[in-house]
């Protein structure tokens, strides 16, 4: 295989959740493929956190789940973004740039 | 953190639903990847590899969700209180023991606040009332007394600090003519003459009919009337087809034209209302210098606050002083929010009460706390090994809170019932109206506050024992014998400290009861001037057309006399206006014949009886000098007068006042003054209760006053409340339709004069026991288990050579320790305490040495025999068992 699958930050989970939300409800294994997808297979999201990472930003009420029916007809649990989701979304794309940023201009100068 | 919860309760309650849930979507995953794979060309048994591959544990993952949900902690929570309640079923006496004792003091609590709440705290059913003041007049002779309703114009005019003034006067009325058929008993009730905008100030709306309007507040008036809500379903059954009916008040018909809410509440008890316009033409009306029984009830303007409304009705008071000399010399104004009114004289009592209820639910928490401890000790080893076994400390402060707090709730459930029951006897015990319709039950907010003494109780008693259990150090604790070894010296000294509180908490409590005893035993043994033995009292008011002149009054109050006297077992009967203690009173101003004329405001104001003769006699009040009333003393008769003592001290101090004469009102110019001569002199009667000093009294011969209302008092050679019914039949004879009121006992009359300190020191006493008990049951526990815990070393010092009265004495050392600690503690706070209810006290210090000396030798007289009990167990110690025990 040719592709070189990265470990996910820590932290950074969140952030590719809500960012792939952002473009409309989907439900867990699509949310998975679309990262995939998106990363040009670099990032895979394990089964074995992605789920606990989904129920645990439901409880704090930035994705809310709801019952519907998957591209194939089959019934799946499909996630969306909530209001405050949408904030926190905000939140976090604006730290990660700045980390980002500032990661990079350390490596720049070293 | 709402929505957290909510979301975390809706995992635990709906597992099942969230489980299947929680399937369904790893299904549908595991699906999906799989059709991933055998699309990419897998085999499927090669994709279902991978696909197991990806998922890793299945159960691992699920249970990581779980978590993620928080389903957790509400599990502890729900294991944690079945562990509580386990805890609880393993050892029934504690449990029964401390739910008892905290069920007395949730209980007690519960009881006072839903006082605390109905009189205090409840809003008044009234729209904004705290733009609501109530004005009275003042002088420097009387106190507060009612308004004159010229004045009441005056300020009406004048005032712009008050959006709207309105005038009440309290009266009552002679009420018959309900039931057609006229077979109706006639009755007495209250009711207020109100300015037509009285009620509309309120917030105030009839549930039935309309309103007063302003052509009501004019002379010529109609004659109507409004019902309270209470009387509209007591003589109307609620009919709906009221208005329009008439009632005869007074012998007078009214037409309803509305009906009051039900929960209408006024500062007298007020079964009718009926428009001031009613009351313009009658001369005591328009008469500046007459002061009735009207208040006035004003309304702040938007923005105005209380100082800049009493500052203008200061002014304003100066202004009609100077214009009017002779009837408003030295008057002047006093405003009230209408809580203050409502709430009376009762705010210290309800208050000194809801202070005392704490006390005994920190006696409650101190003793459950110490209960606590000591099971708590005999746990240090189970707790050790927990934390041995990887519980976290928090896991298991955590546990013991929740332990306590499933103690207390069910403490709490249990003090409802004690509550409910404790209401309705305080129910019983107050006066009707002493609250002025204060609601007192199990409100809303009453429950509410209970749960927040729930919740408050489950730290103050759980968080001594939390701290304690879970310091051991868990090694040396895990390599103690099997035996529950001594606990550490830090728990002892804190069960200790818990049992020094409670006996300085009690003894504040039984120090405060012990000084409203003190007081009302002075207050009871003071001379009221009369003698209350065998006399009953009741009164009557005419009221009807036929008692509209002067002869036939005076021919109604003769034959009731004559009939009176005719009865077998009356001693003496008289009649009197200005009874003692019955709450009439009328007093005037008077001009002694040769005396120097003072300020219009400085005039001697004695209050007037208009008394029958052999009232003196028949009351028991002492005769000084001169004679009674006789029957000689008639209309037609020399007007003559008799004055109390406390007039003829300060007016004729080294003469005889008998002869001497004096007028009623001021000098004139215009008419020739009507002298009256003094025949005789009493001695000083308590009119206005008995912690009041005696004022200037004048008795006139009823037929030279003519009273429209009167009680009449009997003394009787037999128990008085016996001859009610014949005296009613006797003076049904003469009037059928006459009512009759307020019949009590001189005795119960007395009695209800210092109701609010009999109450307030009942319920203190019942505090005061209970704290003296709970008190020695903590003493008794601490030391009992005490000497449970030194068994082994009572038997090495009893195999020494110690005698059993050496060990005895060591014990009782202790307890004495702890009470002399505690009478110590307590006798300090109280000192500072005390004083907080100065008002409630009648001719004792609140610092009074007798009383705190009294206590506390009590204290220690209870705490010694509370050692004692345990102690004398030590005799019983056989050295070779004590120390085979190890």
């Amino acid at each position: 295989m040719p592709t070189r699958h990265l470990d996910l930050p820590q932290g950074t989970l969140d952030l590719l959740i809500l960012r792939t939300l952002a473009l409309g409800p989907q439900h867990g294994w699509g949310i998975s493929e679309r990262v995939q997808q998106i990363s040009s297979d670099v990032l895979r999201i394990q089964q074995g956190s992605l789920y606990p990472a989904l129920h645990r930003l439901e409880r704090k009420g930035w994705i809310k789940p709801r019952w519907g029916t998957s591209e194939n007809n089959r019934r799946a649990k499909f996630y969306e973004l909530t209001k405050s989701g949408r904030r926190q979304l905000e939140v976090e794309e604006d730290a990660w740039k700045k980390l980002t940023a500032a990661v990079a201009q350390v490596l720049g100068t070293a | 953190m709402l929505s957290d919860l909510v979301f975390r309760a809706r995992s635990l309650f709906r597992q099942k639903a969230v489980e299947t849930e929680l399937d369904d979507e790893l299904r549908f995953h595991f699906e999906q990847q799989l059709e991933k794979y055998i699309n990419s060309g897998l085999t499927k048994r090669e994709a279902l590899r991978r696909v197991r591959i990806d998922f890793g544990g299945l159960d691992q993952l699920k249970e990581e969700c779980r978590e993620a949900r928080g389903v957790h902690m509400m599990e502890n929570l729900l294991q944690d209180i079945r562990y509580g309640l386990r805890m609880l079923r393993k050892s029934p006496g504690f449990t029964v023991v401390a739910l008892l004792t905290l069920a007395l003091g949730i209980g007690a609590n519960t009881a006072i606040f839903s006082v605390v709440y109905g009189v205090l705290l409840r809003p008044l059913p009234y729209q904004n009332p705290a733009g609501l003041m109530v004005l009275q007049e003042t002088t420097p002779k009387v106190g507060t007394v009612g308004v004159s309703y010229p004045n009441f114009q005056d300020w009406r005019a004048q005032s712009h600090m008050f959006s709207k003034l309105a005038a009440v006067e309290s009266v009552a009325f002679n009420l018959a003519g309900v039931d057609p058929a006229g077979a109706d008993q006639p009755e007495n009730i209250s009711g207020a003459v109100v300015s037509s905008d009285f009620l509309s100030m309120l917030g105030v709306r009839p549930v039935l009919g309309r309103n007063f309007d302003s052509a009501q507040d004019q002379a010529g008036s109609a004659s109507v009337v409004l019902l309270s809500y209470q009387l509209w379903q007591s003589h109307f059954a609620g009919a709906p087809n009221v208005l329009g009916r008439t009632v005869a008040l007074n012998g007078r018909a009214f037409t309803i034209i509305g009906v009051l809410p039900q929960d209408f509440r006024w500062i007298e008890k007020t079964d009718v209302l009926e428009p001031i316009g009613l009351r313009a033409n009658d001369p005591e009306f328009n008469e500046r210098g007459d002061r009735g029984d009207v208040v006035v009830l004003g309304r702040l303007a938007p923005g105005v606050s209380f100082a800049q409304a009493r500052a203008e009705m200061k002014g304003i008071a100066a202004r009609l002083e100077k214009a009017y000399p002779f009837s408003n010399d030295q008057f002047g104004v006093a405003l009230q929010p209408i809580r203050d009114v409502f709430v009376s004289d009762l705010r210290p009592s309800v208050l000194v009460l809801f202070g005392a209820a704490v006390f005994v639910l920190l006696i409650a928490c101190a003793n459950v706390a110490n209960l606590f401890l000591m099971r708590g000790a005999g746990r240090t080893k189970e707790i050790a090994l927990r934390i041995a076994v990887g519980a976290s400390r928090s896991r298991i402060i955590h546990q013991i809170l929740v332990e306590s707090f499933v103690l207390a709730f069910l403490g709490g459930l249990l003090s409802l019932a004690l509550a409910f029951a404790g209401i309705r006897g305080l129910a019983r015990l107050l006066p009707v109206d002493m609250l002025s319709g204060a609601n007192v039950n199990l409100s809303g907010p009453v429950l509410l506050f209970t749960g927040a003494v729930v919740v408050l109780c489950t730290f103050i008693f759980g968080l001594a024992p939390a701290s304690q259990s879970t310091r051991p150090d868990v090694q040396s604790e895990l390599k103690e014998s099997g035996r529950a070894m001594s606990s550490s010296a830090g728990q002892g000294r804190m069960r200790g400290a818990l049992a020094i509180a409670e006996v300085s908490l009690a003894l504040i409590l039984l120090v405060g009861a012990g000084l409203m005893m003190k007081s009302l035993y002075r207050l009871l043994s003071v001379d009221p001037g009369f003698r209350p033995d065998r006399v009953l009292t009741m009164n009557m008011s005419l009221r009807t057309a036929q008692y509209a002149k002067d002869p036939a009054i005076l021919n109604f109050w003769q034959r009731v006399l004559d009939q009176v006297h005719q009865l077998p077992g009356v001693e003496a009967a008289a009649l009197g206006t200005v009874v003692p203690l019955t709450g009439n009173h009328s007093r005037n101003d008077i001009t002694l014949e040769g005396m120097a004329l003072p300020k219009p405001g400085s005039f001697p104001h004695p209050d007037v009886h208009l008394v029958s003769p052999g009232y003196a006699r028949t009351l028991g009040v002492p005769l000084q000098r001169g004679r009674e009333f006789t029957d000689a003393d008639t209309e037609n008769a020399p007007p003559v007068a008799m004055i109390n003592a406390a007039l003829a001290r300060q007016f004729f101090a080294r003469q005889d006042p008998v002869g001497k004469r004096f007028m009623f009102g001021h000098p004139s110019t215009e008419r020739a003054p009507k002298w009256i001569t003094i025949v005789g002199v009493a001695g000083d009667t308590k009119l206005y209760g008995l912690a009041n000093p005696a004022r200037l009294e004048v008795y006139l011969p009823f037929r030279q006053g003519a009273s429209s209302e009167m009680t009449l008092i009997v003394k009787s050679g037999i128990e008085p409340a016996a001859l009610t019914s014949a005296i009613r039949y006797a003076i049904a004879s003469i009037d059928k339709d006459q009512p009759i009121s307020d019949v009590a006992t001189m005795h119960q009359l007395v009695s209800n004069s210092v109701s609010t300190r009999r109450i307030t020191l009942i319920l203190l006493g019942v505090f005061g026991a209970l704290a003296l008990v709970l008190g020695a049951i903590g003493v008794y526990g601490v030391l009992a288990y005490s000497v449970a815990q030194r068994t082994h070393e009572i038997g090495i010092r009893m195999a020494l050579g110690a005698r059993g009265g050496d060990v005895l004495r060591m014990i009782l050392a202790q307890g004495a320790r702890i009470a002399g600690a505690g009478v110590v503690i307590g006798i300090l706070a109280s000192f500072g305490l005390t004083r907080l209810m100065t008002n409630l006290l009648f001719s004792v210090s609140p610092a009074d040495p007798a009383t705190f000396a009294a206590v506390a030798i009590v204290l220690v007289l209870v705490a010694l025999l509370a050692s004692y009990i345990p102690a004398r167990r030590t005799l019983r110690v056989d050295p070779m068992i004590a120390l085979r025990h190890e």
